[in-house]
């Protein structure tokens, strides 16, 4: 029956409503870069989404674990036989989404016969200076694009677009903590809009009443800050850093809790109750 | 896709040819073993905090001196140093491959390799070069240096060309000048001031360098410690925090205030 394009165009369409769906619940992720280095942030309840991808590389998820598992080890064994093979210097994340992810999710996307990667992915690479650092995201369609400075993973791409702006309205971070501060906040909009946004279902019923939610106002500091707080509660605040100052080949660390607790500012700590 | 983060079969699947890194001379004639440019002396002996890799700068082929300036102790990872004696286009690529794998296995594991399973896989490399090793067109020696985390201490083992694997209690030496270290070493800790091993980084960095003088004495192929050329041997030590190259500068200091002038 899906020989006939009308049909095919609507199990795609199909599919973008399931897989919208899908994302709502899921953690957003945000990539900062900063003088220091590349700051990735998300929270995660037990299964990480961030990883070591090459010497200057990491990739940063958001979806199904089993996807995002498979579609790193394609990253890996690319990046590494290419290392291997040419140079270390040769590994480039654009090289890696346009020539190794991309080609596969969109595929899998558009295969409407298999089940497509529940999965949108961050890959970021730090350079030398902080002008040659770059971001890549993709979404679930094997659309993908750089992005300067911020980038983020978050359900829906108006919540993307209204982060963006929001990026571009306040300061930059000079220091590691003045990064984890910012993309902390950055992370609790993302939560809070993406989990405020109604459903494509209800988006529909409402839009004839209130066409006017398609523009989403960014939350009051008081609610942001206590989405923090309620979160990092109960979910593991997973932080790293490809830090372009740490003198070696490699530039990949994790923050600790314990480097990372004298970070968070005051606001953000939850309270716990006795 | 490596199932167990075994990237030798990823570079397998790509077509590599890994298991034939140099093929072996097929008699067609005009192979010299004079010709094979070859590594020389290196050795590596623990000390009070870990242990110390050391080798000379010098490359021959036959009597020609290729190369004064080659880097033959590897740091492979954090934690690992790969010390060549032998041919070194099989050993550097031997090197770069050992490297990648233990790249790949933590990355896509999430996990550093054994100890262990880092001897394993020189082992491995050198057996699949023995073809190559025999016909002397590949023949690598090596010495593996690293710091064992499970069992928090430093350890040395050697190989023989093909691949067998001694584990070192004190101290382990390759190559054409290895003898003269050897036999100095032997000495030291039979009837020297105590065990080498006993020896603080300061003590144990002199006594290298002066090892090193020695080797050079007796062995051509040698390149020692030349002052004037600012020519130093590569040392490393490795311990708990990992692997650190010892600056020239500081080899520099020790080597004109305690092995040129006899104190």
């Amino acid at each position: 029956m899906y020989e006939e394009p009308y049909r095919w165009i609507e199990a795609v369409a199909n599919r973008r409503t399931y897989l919208d769906d899908q994302f709502i619940q899921g953690n957003p992720l945000i990539a900062v870069s900063f003088a220091r280095g590349i700051l990735l942030l998300t929270v995660n309840r037990g299964t990480e989404k961030i990883y070591e991808i090459y010497d200057r590389i990491a990739l940063g998820g958001m979806g199904h674990p089993a996807d995002l598992e498979k579609l790193r080890y394609t990253l890996l064994d690319m990046a590494h036989v290419e290392g291997f093979q040419r140079s270390p210097s040769d590994v480039t994340a654009s090289r890696l989404m346009k020539n190794g992810l991309a080609p596969v999710i969109k595929q899998a996307f558009e295969e409407i016969f298999k089940a497509p990667y529940i999965t949108k992915v961050l890959l970021a690479e730090v350079g030398a200076t902080q002008d040659r650092d770059h971001l890549f995201s993709i979404n679930y369609d094997g659309m993908f694009e750089e992005q300067r400075e911020f980038g983020v993973l978050v359900s829906s791409s108006s919540i993307r677009e209204t982060l963006s702006q929001e990026w571009k309205a306040q300061g930059r971070p000079t220091s590691l903590q003045a990064a984890i501060e910012v993309s902390l906040r950055m992370w609790g909009i993302s939560s809070l809009l993406q989990t405020d946004t109604p459903s494509p279902d209800e988006e529909e019923k409402g839009a004839v009443s209130a066409p006017t939610t398609s523009v989403a106002t960014i939350p009051d500091k008081e609610t942001i800050a206590s989405r923090i707080r309620e979160t990092l509660s109960r979910e593991t605040l997973e932080c790293v850093l490809l830090d372009r100052e740490s003198g070696k080949m490699e530039t990949y660390h994790t923050l600790c809790q314990a480097e990372l607790q004298p970070l968070i500012p005051q606001s953000f700590v939850p309270v716990i109750e006795r | 896709m490596g199932p167990q983060g075994d990237f030798l079969q990823v570079l397998r699947e790509q077509g590599y040819a890994l298991d034939n890194l140099f093929p072996s001379s097929n008699g067609n004639g005009g192979f010299n073993q004079a010709d094979v440019t070859t590594g020389t002396t290196v050795f590596a002996m623990k000390y009070a905090d870990g242990v110390l890799v050391a080798g000379d700068r010098r490359a021959t082929a036959g009597n020609v001196v290729m190369y004064d300036r080659t880097d033959k102790v590897l740091e492979i990872d954090r934690f690992s140093v790969l010390a060549i004696a032998g041919v070194p286009a099989t050993a550097f690529e031997m090197a770069r491959i050992l490297e990648h794998s233990f790249k790949y296995y933590r990355r896509s594991q999430l996990q550093d390799l054994s100890f262990e399973g880092k001897l394993r896989a020189l082992a491995t490399l050198l057996k699949n070069n023995a073809p190559a090793a025999l016909a002397g067109t590949g023949t690598v020696a090596p010495v593996f240096a690293g710091y064992d985390a499970q069992e928090g201490c430093g350890k040395i083992f050697f190989y023989d060309i093909l691949g067998a694997e001694f584990e070192a209690v004190e101290y382990a030496v390759s190559g054409s000048g290895s003898p003269t270290i050897r036999g100095i070493l032997y000495y030291m800790n039979r009837w020297g001031n105590g065990p080498v091993g006993g020896l603080n980084e300061e003590d144990a960095l002199i006594f290298v360098l002066r090892l090193m003088t020695s080797a050079a004495e007796f062995d051509s192929a040698t390149g020692g410690v030349d002052a004037q050329a600012q020519l130093y041997p590569i040392v490393k030590r490795i311990s708990a925090e990992g692997v650190r190259t010892i600056p020239a500068d500081r080899l520099k200091t020790l080597f004109s205030d305690k092995v040129l002038n006899n104190v």
